[in-house]
């Protein structure tokens, strides 16, 4: 073997490892207060604290009571600080990225990390949603009312699609981001969030795999640190949650998912991604450019929001060909398959026939997107569906798989913060069901049956957060009857 | 219970105006809390002086939703109607005060409507699901097999609290009233409770409004409006609102069905229009919107003005709008108005 292939394969092999996503589902928690309850008791181990003039006494107290301390601070601000911030005993430094530009914010990142490489460096999306179920109306402080949702089924307000987009392109770093609770009604202006709203959103994070900032109410802040009963209860409550989330147990799952969305647009696609998550929809995201033959194993439905390359092209019409089918959105254009008789099948839509599969053309963006999630699960052929639920319009099931093992594992989120009993069916055939939830020990054995191919079971009750591991039958073991 | 609009969304604006009030000073408080009932979310929102008391209010008042939800549930097996479509077609069964009293008010909407309001529907509802999912039309035979076990008048009441039906595969489904009686018993709860000032939320397509927020006249509502040019709205104060609009057309794939049945004609209801209708009660507005939208604006019209303080408005996605009133008034939006010029208040084409 030569030194030059050798010195390739090392390369590789590094870059490889650098691509490893590194653990996720990680709660760090945004602690304001100048002194914090010691680490044990919070039952978290990473605190955020702004970069701002009492930072560094902050920094201080909470490395005195145990904490891995991140200072937080907008991208802008970055280089001047990271030098001071070096200096201080801070585990790492996480950057807002706000309004910046992609390459901007990744040439920083490259820049700090070269600079600092004893620093952890991460970069933060502090646009996330809380996570709730919305009705019609809201609530703000002027006191106004207005519509948020198109639909009268419950609205979920997730970071799912956000996760889902970051994931493909920043694979070198978990999802990581935080939002603001809203002002609400005058009882939540008063408490601050509930103990169930903090759960919802640690329950969230962990089933996305993504990281979270949780921004802890002043107010709840300061009766931990005063000790008070009615806000231990509260944390009590929260920690239970928190340590349901392990990235130990799931060191090479995968999302399971069998619709793509090829998309450099988050806003364009956003809709339609939040629509199929709360419709249950597993999805991938793949950049416009990324679209290779081993990309796509496993879709069914390819989605399009940005425009594809002359390669992308090229495999799109051979995912077509072979059975699959694509749907691009508000694209119009010359494309390889326009040589065939086009079918209207809609008002602004044709499709074309490709091979085994089709293509078909919507002549405009998506204006419903829920309509446009059922649409694509209609797409779906029936034997190929992964997952349905029933009675779960608030809860969202998102599933991975262990790619050695074969071993399914559906993390379950809902967002009524109300026991549900759901009824669940899973493609494949499994022989063992167990359910784990932050309520009760591990695990609950739920009798399967099999149907058709599909696996069936009932949660009996769901509160905020359930996890079910399926192990695969036997003889399907080895050569998985899932894909 | 299974929804029977699930895409019939009011889309309400709301203003509970607290505005001026809190722009000089500090606003009564209110509390507003959201739960999920019924397949979709309902909301209330309390003024009260006393934020705990408010609280509890709700919390009772949600509390007899979940347990009209357990007793109208045709989902859930042991749910008291479900009990009642296996038995009633072998003999005359028992119910409940509240089960016997909204079979009575459905069955007084139906012939209302000369049976175009039926909570027998339900059979062809599932037989048409299936289309709906994409999965074919359904063939004649079944439709006729199907269309057999339909019939309001298979309903036989024996007050004050006993339902047979004459017919052996008669079922009801309660979708397109249950929510508004839910919503009319929350506010009986909320009243008994004290509570002078709220609204009631049924997932956007049935809302009640009690008196009126502080300092204003009553809730200021912006109604559904698929052409989002027209922007109706109106000030309710103990009145409700609901709307009904057909399933939207598939983006992508030619499917005809939709979840609204024509019980006349045993097939998916085809209209542009979306109907936001407003009554004394939450009952009557959840009964009166899906009938209005089988009626269409001409009959509907008619119907509706034999009935007092209802108004109704029809509007299609092209702006095509109807209304009919016998005591509120439904305003238009001044963009609206502004382009209409020489027509006073309405564009009426498609109403006579």
């Amino acid at each position: 073997m030569s030194d030059q292939f050798m010195r390739i394969r090392t390369v590789v092999l590094w870059s490889s490892l650098l691509l490893v996503p590194p653990a996720w589902g990680d709660v760090l928690v945004r602690w304001s207060e100048l002194s914090v309850p010691p680490q044990k008791a919070l039952g978290v181990r990473k605190l955020v604290v702004f970069w701002g003039s009492n930072a560094a006494s902050a920094v201080r107290r909470a490395r005195a009571q145990g904490y891995e301390v991140y200072a937080e601070l907008p991208f802008e601000q970055a280089i001047l600080a990271a030098e001071l911030i070096s200096r201080q005993p801070v585990t790492g430094m996480i950057m807002d990225r706000g309004q910046g530009q992609q390459e901007e914010l990744d040439s920083t990142l490259r820049t700090l990390r070269s600079a600092h490489p004893k620093l952890a460096i991460w970069l933060l999306d502090s646009n996330g949603k809380q996570p709730q179920m919305r009705g019609q109306m809201i609530a703000t402080r002027n006191g106004m009312l207005q519509v948020s949702s198109p639909t009268a089924q419950p609205w979920l307000d997730s970071n799912l699609p956000a996760a889902r987009f970051e994931q493909e392109f920043h694979p070198d770093q978990p999802p990581l981001y935080a939002f603001q609770w809203e002002a609400g009604d005058s009882v939540e202006q008063a408490n601050g969030p509930s103990a169930e709203d903090y759960s919802l959103a640690i329950a969230e994070a962990g089933a996305i795999h993504a990281d979270l900032i949780l921004a802890v109410d002043e107010k709840l802040q300061k009766g931990l640190l005063e000790n008070q009963p009615a806000s231990w209860a509260i944390w009590n409550k929260v920690k239970q949650h928190l340590s349901f989330p392990s990235s130990k147990l799931h060191g090479s799952l995968q999302p399971w998912a069998n619709v793509g969305v090829i998309t450099d647009n988050y806003e364009a696609a956003y809709e339609p991604m939040n629509l199929m998550g709360r419709h249950n929809i597993p999805y991938r995201v793949l950049r416009a450019t990324s679209v290779a033959a081993r990309n796509l194993e496993g879709l069914d439905v390819i989605t399009v929001f940005s425009r594809p390359d002359k390669q992308a092209l090229s495999q799109l019409t051979a995912f077509a060909d072979q059975g699959g089918t694509v749907v691009l959105v508000n694209l119009k254009g010359t494309y390889p398959w326009q040589s065939a008789q086009p079918v209207p099948t809609a008002d602004h839509a044709l499709s074309y026939a490709v091979g085994k599969g089709r293509v078909i053309e919507l002549a405009e963006p998506v204006g419903d997107p829920e309509t446009f999630a059922q649409d694509v699960r209609r797409l779906i052929e029936k034997d190929k569906v992964l997952i349905g639920l029933w009675n779960a319009l608030t809860t969202i099931a998102i599933p991975y798989r262990n790619l050695r093992s074969g071993e399914i594992l559906v993390e379950l989120v809902n967002y009524a913060e109300e026991p549900l009993r759901i009824q669940v069916r899973l493609k494949g055939s499994f022989a063992s069901i167990r359910y784990e939830s932050p309520d009760q020990a591990c695990c609950q054995l739920l009798p399967p049956a099999q149907r058709d191919g599909f696996t069936e079971f009932v949660i009996p009750s769901l509160y905020i957060a359930g996890r079910v591991r399926l192990t695969p039958a036997a003889r399907d073991s080895r050569s998985s009857t899932i894909h | 219970m299974r929804s029977s609009k699930p895409l019939a969304a009011a889309l309400i604006l709301l203003s509970f105006s607290a505005l001026p009030a809190i722009a000089s000073g500090p606003a009564s408080p209110f509390v507003h809390r959201k739960k999920y009932a019924m397949g979709t979310v309902f909301e209330m929102v309390v003024y009260d002086a006393s934020p705990a008391h408010a609280s509890t209010a709700i919390d009772q008042a949600f509390d007899a939703i979940a347990r009209l939800d357990h007793l109208m549930s045709n989902y859930e097996p042991n749910s008291e109607l479900t009990k009642l479509n296996s038995s009633a077609k072998l003999h005359s069964q028992m119910v409940s005060a509240d089960l016997y009293r909204v079979i009575e008010q459905s069955l007084e909407y139906s012939h209302i409507s000369g049976g175009r309001f039926d909570v027998t529907v339900g059979p062809l509802v599932d037989l048409w699901k299936a289309a709906i999912l994409g999965n074919g039309t359904p063939s004649t035979a079944q439709q006729v097999a199907v269309r057999a076990c339909v019939g309001y008048e298979k309903i036989h009441l024996v007050a004050p609290n006993q339902v047979a039906f004459v017919s052996p595969c008669l079922s009801i489904d309660l979708g397109g009233i249950g929510k508004g009686y839910a919503v009319d018993r929350a506010a009986e709860i909320l009243e008994a409770a004290g509570i002078k000032t709220a609204l009631i939320d049924a997932g956007g397509s049935t809302i009640y409004a009690m008196g009126s927020p502080p300092g204003q006249t009553g809730w200021l509502v912006h109604m559904r409006d698929p052409s989002r040019q027209v922007d109706p709205t109106i000030v309710m104060s103990d009145e409700s609102l609901s709307t009904s609009e057909q399933t939207p057309p598939s983006l992508l794939a030619t499917i005809s069905a939709g979840h609204i049945i024509d019980p006349e004609t045993g097939v998916p209801l085809k209209t542009h229009f979306a109907v936001s209708v407003v009554a004394r009660t939450a009952t009557a507005t959840d009964a009166l919107s899906t009938t209005l939208l089988l009626l269409g604006p001409e009959a509907g019209k008619r119907i509706l003005a034999k009935i007092a303080d209802t108004a109704a408005i029809w509007i299609t996605p092209q702006g095509e709008l109807c209304t009919v009133s016998t005591g509120p008034a439904i305003v238009l939006g001044h963009q609206f108005r502004a382009r209409l010029p020489g027509v006073v208040g309405l564009h009426r084409k498609g109403c006579e």
